[in-house]
Order: C-alpha cells, then sequence, then structure tokens
C-alpha cells in the first residue's frame, strides 16, 4: 500500500523543542507555491540542511515550473541535521516534506537534486529516513519514482542505482515531460517497469535499470556502461539544454525563508553557459552554450523580484557574471534604480581579466565585504597548461581597482595538484598573494591600512568526466599535504591568510568522480557506518570510507590517484553534455604543450563540437571584448 | 532627511501558531522584507551600510508565542494607518500578522527602553505519573520566588535571574484538562535584565522533583522531567510613568 499523503506535522512539533534551529523545519514561509489539492504530487529534495538548499536555483526553477502546471503540486524536503534525523527515528516519524507535512513517499515522484559528489551519503540518508528502498532495483509498485538530476550527473554511475531515473542536462523542459508521462501511465495502471521503459525514451533520461556495465575491450577497472540486451534505450544519452534561454522566466525564486541563510538574498540567472575553457572545469563544459539574457529582461526581473520577495540584495549569477556582454551597463542601470532603498547588487565572482574600476564600482553598492577572484594556479606556466587565461597583469589592474574603490579584503582562488603542477608553483601562489599585499600597501598610505588582508582558498585539483582532464588521476594525499606546508611556509605577509581544503575529503571526492557501477557499495558501507553530510568537515570522516573500500576489498587511493589510458573506454561516457571526445583529447595534448585554446565567444568556433550536437548555440545580448 | 520630515509608525504584531519558534533575529529580518514587499516609502539609515530603519521590542525566545510584540517603523511619507496596515497584512506571514498600528512621536524612547513591564501566560501540562496538584504547585512557586535569585547557565557563563527585581506577581491556576495548569507571570524589565519564564520553569520543574539544586541551563527550549510540554506566551507589554501607572505603547 502506498503511504498516505497526510499531515503529519503533529508528530514533529514535539522534536522542534529539541532541535538546533528548529525554523528549518517549520514551512509557512512566503512565497509557498505548492496546493493541497492535486492529482499528481512532486517531492523534490535537496540532499543537505534546508539553509544550504534553499537558496539552490535549479531547484526554486523546477518548483515553480511544476507548481505552474495543471493538477501538478509539487513540495520541498531537506536532510534533517543529524539530531533531528536521530530523534525523528527514535520517535518513529519518517521523512516529511515541508509545505505539507507528508510522508515523502506518499508523493507520486521524488526528485533529487546531484550538487556535487560529497551529497552521495545524503541520498541514501534521505531515502532511508523517508523509508523507500534505498536501491531502484528493490522498489516495488507501491514506492514512488525516484529521480535525480543537477549539475554533478556527468559521472552518475556510482549513484545511479539509488535513482529509478535520472535527467541529464537542464530539467526545466524534462521535469514536465516526465511528470507527465508518469502520472499518464500511472492513471493507465501500468507497472513500474513499463513506466522506466517509457522514461527512457524523453530525451535526457537515464534510466541506469535497463543499462549494464561491460569490460570488453579497451577499458578501464571500473567498465562503461552499454544498454541492457533487449532494451530499446540510447546508447548516449545527451543532455537536455533549452535553446531558447531568453524566452524562460529569469525570476526563478518565490520563497522567501525565515532562516538567515548562507545565500540570502534574490538571484537572477543573467547567463548561463561559460566557454572560457578552463580545462579543470566541469561547469565549463556542461552548461554550453553560452546563452545571455538582454539587459532589460534582467532589470525588469530585478524590479519584480525584489518587490514579491523583499530582500535588500540582489545577486547576478551564472558561471562568470562579468563576461556579460552588458555586465557595466545592467549594473549601472540597477544601482540607478536602487538609489536611497538601502538595497545592493552582489555578484558571485568576478574575472580579472573582465573587471574594471567600473564594475568595481558599481558592485555592492556601499558594502565593501570582500571582493573574490579565481587566478586557480599560481605561475603563468600553469595558468596556461590549465587554460585560465588571466595573467599576472590582470590581478595588478583587478587588485588595483578594488582597492581605490575601497575593498580591503581580497579572496584568492587557488587549486593545488593540477597536472603538471611543480614545487615553483605552488611557492608562486604565496608570491602572488604577498604581491597583492604589496599593491595595497601602495594604494593605502601607513596609518590606513587596517583591515586589509589577502585570503587565500586553495582547494585540491579533482579530475572530472567530460573535461579535458579526465585521463588524470588525482595528486596523492600524502603529497597533497606537503604542498600545502609548502605553501603555508612560502607566505611572507602576515596579512596573507591562507585556507586548504581537507585533503581527505578531496580523496573521497576523487574516487566518486572516477569511478563506476563498482563503488555504489562502497556509499552504501560508509553510510551503514555513519557517514552522511559527508560535505561538512566536522561530520565527515575518512576512517568510514577507507574501512567501507577495504571490506569489499577495493583501495580507495588507487581509484582516485591512477591515471587512465586515452584509449580507454571512461565509465561515463553513455551520458554526454555533448563534446566530442576529439575535442577534449586535442585540449589535453594542448595542455601538456602549454598551448591556451580561445574562448568561442569572443573568437571562432574553437569545435568542443557541443552546438551541432545539441542543436544550440551561443547567443549574446551584445558583443564580447 | 532630517527627523522632522520623518513618520514613525508603531506597530503591533503576534508571533503564534508554528512561527512561535522562530529565533529574534528570523522575526525581524521576516518584518524587514514584509515592509518592503509591502511597498511602503520606507525610511533608510544613515552611513556605511544603509538599512531599512526600524526598532524592534525586546527579543522573544525561540518557542514562546505572543499577542503583543511591537517594532516601529521609520516613513519618509505620511501614509494613512488603515492603509499602512492592510499592505503590512497581505505582506506579512499569517502567523506575524500585524494587529494594529499607529503614529507616535519622531523622538519618542525606543521601544526597548519605553517598555519596561511584560506579563506571560504559561500553560502547563504535567508528565503522566508525576502526581503535579494545583496546591503543590502553587507552593513550589512561593519557593521559588522566595529566592530571590535563580543561577543559570549561559553556554560556559553563569548567570543569575534577578527574581527580587523582576518578578513582580504570578499566580496559579487549574487548566483546562485534568494535569495541565495555567501560570500568570508579572515581570519586570530594563537594561540590567529581564525574566526569562523558562528558567523559572526549569527551577519550578528542579524544585518539584525534588533536586531544588539541581544546575539550569538556558537552551533555548527546556527539556522537563515534570512536564511533558508548555508553551509560554507574552500577553502584555506596557511601560510605566512615575507613580507606575500602565502606559501602553499606542
Amino acid at each position: 500500500m502506498r503511504t498516505v499523503y497526510e499531515d503529519r506535522f503533529a508528530e514533529l512539533e514535539p522534536l522542534l523543542a529539541r532541535v538546533e534551529k528548529p525554523s528549518r523545519y517549520l514551512d509557512h514561509e512566503w512565497g509557498v507555491l505548492s496546493s493541497s489539492d492535486a492529482s499528481y504530487r512532486a517531492c523534490l529534495i535537496y540532499p543537505d540542511t534546508y539553509e544550504v538548499g534553499l537558496p539552490n536555483q535549479g531547484l526554486a526553477i523546477l518548483y515553480k515550473i511544476l507548481n505552474a502546471q495543471e493538477g501538478i503540486s509539487c513540495e520541498r524536503s531537506y536532510v534533517p541535521w543529524v539530531d533531528m534525523a536521530d530523534l525523528m527515528r527514535d520517535a518513529g516519524v519518517p521523512l516529511l516534506s515541508l509545505e505539507g507535512a507528508a510522508p515523502v513517499s506518499s508523493f507520486d515522484v521524488v526528485g533529487f537534486h546531484v550538487p556535487h559528489e560529497m551529497a552521495c551519503t545524503n541520498y541514501l540518508e534521505a531515502l532511508d529516513l523517508a523509508g523507500i528502498p534505498l536501491l531502484s532495483a528493490d522498489r516495488g509498485e507501491d514506492d514512488p519514482l525516484v529521480i535525480a538530476g543537477g549539475p554533478s550527473v556527468y559521472n552518475p554511475e556510482p549513484i545511479c542505482a539509488f535513482f529509478d531515473a535520472m535527467l541529464i542536462g537542464e530539467g526545466e523542459e524534462s521535469i514536465v515531460e516526465v511528470c507527465r508521462e508518469h502520472e499518464r501511465l500511472r492513471d493507465a495502471g501500468a507497472s513500474r517497469q513499463e513506466i522506466l521503459r517509457a522514461l527512457a525514451k524523453i530525451p535526457g533520461t537515464y534510466v541506469p535499470g535497463l543499462y549494464e556495465v561491460s569490460h570488453e575491450g579497451t577499458c578501464t577497472d571500473h567498465g562503461y556502461t552499454v544498454p541492457r540486451p533487449g532494451e530499446e534505450v540510447p546508447e548516449v544519452v545527451y543532455k537536455r539544454v533549452i535553446a531558447d534561454f531568453g524566452s524562460t522566466d529569469p525570476l526563478s525564486q518565490s520563497i522567501v525563508p525565515f532562516a538567515e541563510l548562507v545565500h540570502d538574498r534574490l538571484s537572477i540567472e543573467i547567463l548561463r553557459g561559460c566557454a572560457r575553457g578552463c580545462r579543470f572545469c566541469q561547469a565549463g563544459m556542461t552548461y554550453r552554450p553560452v546563452r545571455e539574457r538582454t539587459p532589460d529582461q534582467i532589470v525588469a526581473a530585478v524590479t519584480r523580484g525584489l518587490e514579491r520577495t523583499g530582500y535588500d540584495e540582489v545577486s547576478l549569477t551564472s558561471l562568470s557574471t562579468t563576461d556579460h556582454s552588458c555586465c557595466a551597463k545592467i549594473l549601472r542601470r540597477l544601482n540607478r534604480g536602487l538609489a536611497d532603498t538601502g538595497i545592493s547588487v552582489s555578484i558571485p565572482s568576478q574575472r580579472l581579466d573582465s573587471f574594471g574600476v567600473d564594475m568595481a564600482l558599481e558592485v555592492a553598492g556601499e558594502k565593501k565585504g570582500g571582493l573574490t577572484f579565481a587566478p586557480e594556479a599560481g605561475s603563468q606556466r600553469l595558468r596556461d597548461i590549465i587554460n585560465k587565461n588571466v595573467t599576472e597583469e590582470d590581478l595588478d589592474r583587478a587588485a588595483r581597482a578594488a582597492y581605490e574603490a575601497g575593498w580591503r579584503r581580497i579572496k584568492l582562488y587557488f587549486m593545488m595538484g593540477l597536472p603538471g603542477e611543480r614545487d615553483e608553483d605552488i611557492v608562486a601562489i604565496a608570491n602572488l598573494a604577498d604581491h597583492v599585499i604589496d599593491i595595497a600597501h601602495e594604494v593605502f598610505p601607513k596609518g590606513q591600512r587596517g583591515g586589509v588582508s589577502v585570503s587565500i582558498s586553495v582547494s585540491v585539483f579533482i579530475p572530472k568526466a567530460h573535461t579535458p582532464f579526465q585521463w588524470c588521476g588525482q595528486l596523492d594525499d600524502a603529497e597533497v599535504r606537503r604542498r600545502q606546508k609548502l605553501l603555508v611556509e612560502s607566505v611572507r605577509s602576515r596579512q596573507v591568510r591562507v585556507h586548504y581544503h581537507d585533503a581527505s575529503t578531496s580523496l573521497v571526492e576523487a574516487a566518486l568522480s572516477r569511478a563506476g557501477r563498482d563503488f555504489t557499495p562502497v556509499i552504501l558501507g560508509a553510510w551503514r557506518r555513519g557517514a552522511r553530510f559527508d560535505a561538512w568537515t566536522e561530520q565527515f570522516s575518512l576512517d568510514r570510507w577507507l574501512e567501507a573500500s577495504a571490506e569489499l576489498g577495493m583501495d580507495l587511493r588507487r581509484i582516485a590517484t591512477e591515471p587512465f589510458d586515452l584509449e580507454a573506454r571512461l565509465p561515463w561516457e553513455h551520458v554526454s553534455p555533448g563534446e566530442s571526445r576529439g575535442f577534449l583529447e586535442r585540449e589535453w595534448r594542448r595542455a601538456l604543450e602549454g598551448r591556451t585554446t580561445e574562448d568561442c565567444t569572443r573568437t571562432s568556433c574553437t569545435g568542443c563540437g557541443i552546438c551541432p550536437t545539441l542543436g544550440a548555440s551561443n547567443i549574446l545580448a551584445g558583443d564580447r571584448s | 532627511m532630517s527627523e522632522q520630515c520623518l513618520f514613525r509608525l508603531r506597530i503591533r504584531y503576534v508571533k503564534q501558531g508554528r512561527l512561535r519558534y522562530l529565533g529574534h533575529l528570523e522575526v525581524m529580518h521576516t518584518i524587514e522584507r514584509s515592509v518592503r514587499r509591502a511597498g511602503l516609502p520606507y525610511a533608510v539609515t544613515q552611513g556605511f551600510s544603509p538599512h531599512l530603519r526600524a526598532g524592534f521590542s525586546s527579543a522573544l525566545p525561540v518557542g514562546t508565542g505572543s499577542t503583543c510584540e511591537w517594532y516601529d517603523l521609520f516613513l519618509t511619507e505620511l501614509v494613512p494607518i488603515e492603509d499602512a496596515l492592510a499592505r503590512l497584512k497581505a505582506a506579512t506571514p499569517a502567523d506575524l500578522a500585524p494587529q494594529e498600528a499607529g503614529y507616535i512621536d519622531v523622538r519618542a524612547a525606543a521601544l526597548t527602553s519605553f517598555i519596561t513591564r511584560a506579563n506571560y501566560s504559561v500553560q502547563l501540562v504535567s508528565r503522566e505519573g508525576r502526581d503535579v496538584s494545583l496546591d503543590g504547585l502553587a507552593a513550589v512557586l512561593d519557593r521559588v520566588a522566595a529566592r530571590r535569585e535563580i543561577p543559570y547557565q549561559r553556554g560556559r557563563k553563569t548567570k543569575r535571574l534577578d527574581l527580587a527585581r523582576t518578578l513582580k506577581g504570578y499566580a496559579v491556576h487549574a487548566g483546562e484538562e485534568a494535569g495541565a495548569f495555567g501560570v500568570e507571570l508579572k515581570t519586570y524589565m530594563d537594561n540590567e535584565g529581564a525574566l526569562r519564564p523558562e528558567i523559572l520553569l526549569a527551577a519550578i520543574d528542579a524544585e518539584l522533583r525534588g533536586e531544588p539544586d539541581a544546575a539550569i541551563e538556558s537552551t533555548g527550549i527546556q527539556d522537563l522531567a515534570c512536564f511533558e510540554r508548555y508553551q509560554v506566551e507574552r500577553v502584555a507589554q506596557f511601560g510605566q510613568d512615575e507613580t507606575g501607572r500602565r502606559i501602553m505603547p499606542l
């Protein structure tokens, strides 16, 4: 019997008194769109806490789109923090949706967002709390359809057994198609297997149960995935793309939370895609082509969004906001309109080469917080290898502009363990940070340097699927720790603060990024040992992962660090953002030679193959220079 | 903009239902957003980080409800009271809905210094097997009140609730169902501190279970041994003149 859809808040309420942040579980926020009356119910789940998940724009877009459909009601759920999850288990309260406080297992479809690899144990935590079998293969006719989608589906194999279907690429259209088809078949009395086969026919829908792993021919130890004999499913599932991005509603947010969130503001996605071509960057490949909204559309959406939500900050989001051909003009128009309202405009992170004085003055109005730049590598040689086409002069100019405009704190992002990296490149990171402090000293006279600081944040490079570096292994974690120490010792200025990512977390993230279906039992084993919220440093424990792999006779370190042969079929090539393999191979060779590749929105086509494969193209609102 | 050109609208609102569990900052942010959604001509503070100019009555703990919370909103134009109230109501979650409003002198004292008295109504439901009687509860409350102060832990700090100064009166009565009781508290507050009803409840609970010296921790909502659940509601807030006469915020 399907679980009954009913309000069970009364069971949750006595627990609220005993958890931190009860507002995570309250609902009743401003802007809720679901309806109590519906013929088809969807519950979208972000695999982390409320305050991390609520600002997610992808889910906000789908929430709005599904609730706009006749007869469909879409609710939300998040993973209860460890205190609440334990209380719920003790009290026998299942995972509930927020709006209706109804059991998640009572919904027709449960959709998980896939934000990054480290969320993997939280799908299991949520499914277990919901009382839904963890594996697709174990689900019965009364269980909800469990789907997933998001930015981190381009190596779906380690997690694909948890889901009945995965939506590859942009979900605006496909989630409606999937829900409607499911509803139609449900009403026609179709079996679970019939439903799954039908969903696999919807473009962009990967139904893992209809595929199997082969080890024939040249491949990695993880094998590669092919259709099961007799199943009429595509050999390669290409991502969905919204070719006419400008026709979609730029105002995706509807809900205004009570709780104070990390990103507590109105967000307007002003462009999608980035063609800079950084060779480590997965999003740079998987979000192509580049599509800009027009300034008119953006300014109108900001006005409408602020009126509806009451936020006092608006962020113009994208992978690289200052790349928008009209960014400076948009900022000027917005700031003019928002004068004397106490409302400020912000931009997530700035590219060094397109960040000028004019933009420095326009961003964040009077609120001079920190500015973030991402040079990614310390030396020009290494920046050429990764195709991060910024120079030290760009950083100089941008830092000077920022200081002259009144900023005092600058944050620089770098990666460690990039292919071809040497000790001198690590020292170069420290030198660059010290150099930025020198610029501050030139700009601010002695006695006025209070609060001046540069913080450098260094993550560990993780080779990602569908990038030119997908064949690389990750740097061994002991060597990562040695280089981190070298970096700390190389910084001279006391105004430079160094933060680096935990090498152990990166090790697991690399294994999850590179392994195949053979890794699924490790995730299950780690979760059974208590792993959940692995993206939270204080919750993460490498031991659980090492024990789980050892039990299965797998070597976590080897999976993370072993490079793949260029000729080998990889575990993830049956899902694709549309790039050609030849392009990735060419980019890999150019990287080894230290040769850079241009941005196709500024020059001519560089031949990644995505536009012709997907039937889409770059759309710019103006000229990029 | 000079003070003379501003208008100060004082608004009473409730905190009820699920939204009792909001913290004070969450309530403030939610109301500020409501004001912007209502499209009222709000004034903005001067200075480095300009923001909406408003002042709130003292913080209400997580889990505590109220019928009488207040905030002052500074406007740059005079908006008819009924109009302003209707716009705010339409833009505020129902469980924080504004109830009444009126203009006051722009130079009047801030709510937090004007309001010195707060009355609370506490509903208690005793746990099965704990024979709490009305007389027993009244006697225990007398004993606790006679102590003049209650030490408690807040984080690592040891603090003292000064009952002699903050507890102005109390009464106990039977509730509607068996084992349910009501406690009415009249309290005084100023810069030196206020009475947090939950500390008093924890002290009552400790007395009832025969461990009057048990340590009390101020941890948001209390887990009580003798009571299955409780609910605290602030039911009145006002100021006083020199003679002790009640002055309402509006």
